[in-house]
């Protein structure tokens, strides 16, 4: 039996994933924002195997609870998926405040701090994990312009993979990203099409990523005979950034 | 809206975003011009003009424009 903790489960993503990997004993805690009517239908197609919460990932002590209720109410995950982010915002470095920074780090990295100093030591002692994030090729290469806050926080996210990767890997917890290009989900609402068409048509393959394209390769990094791959950012670009 | 009205609604954009109140472009401005216009910036001014003037550029209408009034005639052209 598998237990999933997924975070910004509610997304295009998130749902795509646990539809993939979801098996008739496993449970899934998944945590949106808001949004948790986006995870019905796969509710009441696994009944029982689906805990929603709505949970703001950046208010005051929200996580702290969360962690401690799980903690007492639920086994210990096996798997941890991370994927919330802040939709990204096309701005010049000088016209980001401050405050932008820090909310993109909230969202993505001091959560997952939170929750990982909870889970890891706890997934160590059971001697299994599978840890996983989702980072962006606007990581691998140079960054396209007018991105920093959104970059930083995903750069932030790839040094935390790698520092955990290594401390947890005797463990038999593997802690890695998946680093999609430009994908067509609910996410890039605040995209202008134009950019997006742009994306598409400068990709090698002529299009963007789908979901369908992404959450086989996190699968796969989640799956048991993934054990010895640990620490790495496996870019699903169709070939628009190589490593 | 005539040519001389888009093109000071357009020059407010290109101020806007090259953050330069003093920059002044004609028909004949092309990427050369401005330093800091790559095709990045090129995108974002053509989103900004989008949304200015309430019209969708489709990219094969954006992919061969050489200087600001090319950039005007398609304007002129989709808010016709």
């Amino acid at each position: 039996m598998a237990v999933y903790l997924i975070t910004g489960a509610t997304s295009d993503v998130g749902r795509a994933l646990i539809r993939r990997v979801l098996g008739t004993q496993d449970l899934v805690i998944a945590q949106g924002m808001g949004d948790l009517f986006l995870l019905e239908e796969i509710s009441a197609a696994n009944p029982g195997q689906i805990i929603p919460y709505d949970l703001d990932l950046t208010a005051p002590g929200a996580v702290e609870g969360f962690l401690a209720e799980i903690a007492e109410k639920y086994p210990v995950p096996t798997h941890f998926v991370h994927l919330p982010a802040l939709r990204v915002v096309n701005a010049k470095f000088k016209n980001f405040d401050e405050e932008r920074f820090l909310m993109d780090l909230n969202v993505q990295v001091m959560s997952a701090v939170k929750i990982c100093k909870a889970i890891l030591p706890r997934m160590a002692k059971a001697k299994y994990g599978r840890v996983l994030f989702i980072q962006t090729s606007y990581t691998i290469g140079a960054p396209p312009k007018n991105t920093a806050a959104y970059v930083m926080a995903k750069s932030a996210i790839g040094g935390l993979v790698k520092s955990l990767a290594v401390e947890y890997a005797r463990f038999g917890v593997t802690v890695n990203c998946v680093a999609p290009s430009m994908m067509e989900t609910r996410f890039l609402t605040d995209t202008p099409d134009l950019v997006v068409q742009a994306s598409a048509a400068d990709n090698p393959m002529g299009r963007n990523a789908r979901v369908e394209d992404v959450v086989p390769a996190m699968a796969f990094l989640l799956s048991e005979e993934a054990r010895f791959i640990t620490g790495v950012t496996l870019p699903v670009t169709g070939g628009s950034a190589i490593e | 809206m005539d040519k001389n009205q888009i093109l000071d609604a357009v020059q407010t954009i290109f101020r806007d975003n090259f953050d330069d109140d003093t920059l002044v472009i004609t028909p004949d401005t092309t990427a050369q011009d401005i330093e800091d216009w790559d095709s990045l910036e090129q995108i974002n001014l053509l989103t900004a003009m989008e949304k200015k003037f309430g019209i969708k550029f489709k990219l094969e209408d954006v992919r061969n424009l050489n200087n600001v009034g090319d950039i005007l005639d398609l304007i002129a052209r989709l808010s016709a």
